[in-house]
């Protein structure tokens, strides 16, 4: 993944697609059908995968961010909106009637953004958000616009990862963090075993009948385990600018939220 | 939702061109947001702007009036 440009490379520079190399304009593509496909379903499924356990994986990113009603947030990858949904609740929780900064949901992919904002309207956010169709490799956001940047379950799908990282480093504040939730492939060994038979057998068959695609949910897991491990990727965050770079397994190394400032 | 929600003008003033990261001019009977610097319309559907190169409108080659 070495040699990106910020402009998100064209031509025949290939990357990943689950298991399968592709062609990095390809594989947008290919990853936008696979979030077309499972949009309307992609909430409940999350629940069934991760028997829950996605919500508090969450918490966790939250608690770490510590959210102020003068955090600006944008969350990029932001889908259908959990991430920043919860942020906001927890900001309910702070203030008396204090209006928190408005936050931006960044996604390339419109049915997810639908999903969200009719999520957003349900809960009575519409005014506190604002959506944007784009992605992680070219932000609309001006430098130093943003406190806080998220991408949760989202750097996996990432064409160009290194351009990715970039802009999201570009538009935090000086002293802004950036944090990001994903699937690791470094599982504690005592769980590998179950883990692995879990990911190849359970976990197509959840999206072969829930979400009613299967291949969506088998390009999940191979592109889980070919996320770098958190010590490659601090080294990529490393190399688009973060300073202070940190790491936090949880669940076994099944997920870490990694941690890096714009100093 | 079947009513078109319009975005507020003041958070269409932060956005920039993913492409030249300079500022864009609303144009609000189009629904759009121009790029004079790369050329190219992005659209805004459901009040939702569409910041994508690939989907934007390339631009008129004629001058524009200001």
């Amino acid at each position: 993944m070495a040699n990106t440009s910020s402009n998100g490379t064209k031509g025949n520079a290939e990357t990943d697609f689950g298991f399968q190399r592709v062609s990095k304009e390809e594989h947008s593509g290919l990853v936008a059908g696979v979030f077309d496909s499972v949009a309307d379903r992609y909430d409940l499924m999350n629940d069934l995968m991760s028997g829950g356990l996605h919500r508090i994986w969450k918490q966790s990113l939250i608690d770490w961010i510590k959210p102020r009603p003068t955090t600006r947030l944008v969350d990029v990858a932001g889908g259908t909106g959990d991430v920043t949904f919860r942020f906001l609740e927890r900001l309910n929780d702070l203030t008396n009637d204090q209006r928190p900064q408005i936050a931006t949901i960044c996604d390339p992919n419109a049915a997810m953004l639908q999903v969200a904002r009719e999520r957003a309207l349900d809960k009575g956010y519409v005014g506190d958000i604002e959506f944007l169709e784009a992605p992680a490799e070219a932000l609309p956001l001006p430098d130093r616009s943003a406190d806080v940047c998220t991408i949760s379950f989202g750097l996996r799908n990432v064409t160009d990862r290194a351009a990715g990282l970039a802009e999201m480093h570009r538009i935090l504040e000086i002293g802004g963090h950036f944090l990001c939730l994903e699937f690791s492939p470094a599982i504690v060994p005592v769980l590998a075993p179950l883990y692995e038979a879990y990911s190849d057998r359970i976990l197509p068959w959840l999206g072969e009948h829930i979400a009613g695609d299967r291949e969506a949910y088998e390009y999940l897991v191979e592109s889980i385990r070919r996320f770098p491990e958190p010590d490659a990727l601090a080294t990529e965050m490393a190399a688009a600018g973060f300073k202070n770079i940190k790491c936090r397994s949880m669940s076994g190394g099944i997920v870490a939220i990694h941690s890096g400032w714009r100093v | 939702m079947t009513a078109k929600s319009t975005v507020d003008p003041k958070l269409l003033e932060i956005l920039v061109c993913p492409v030249t990261k300079q500022a864009l001019r609303y144009d609000e009977d189009a629904q759009e947001l121009i790029s004079e610097a790369a050329g190219l319309a992005y659209p805004i559907r459901d009040g939702i702007p569409i910041m994508l190169a690939d989907e934007a409108r390339p631009l008129e080659g004629d001058q524009k009036s200001d």
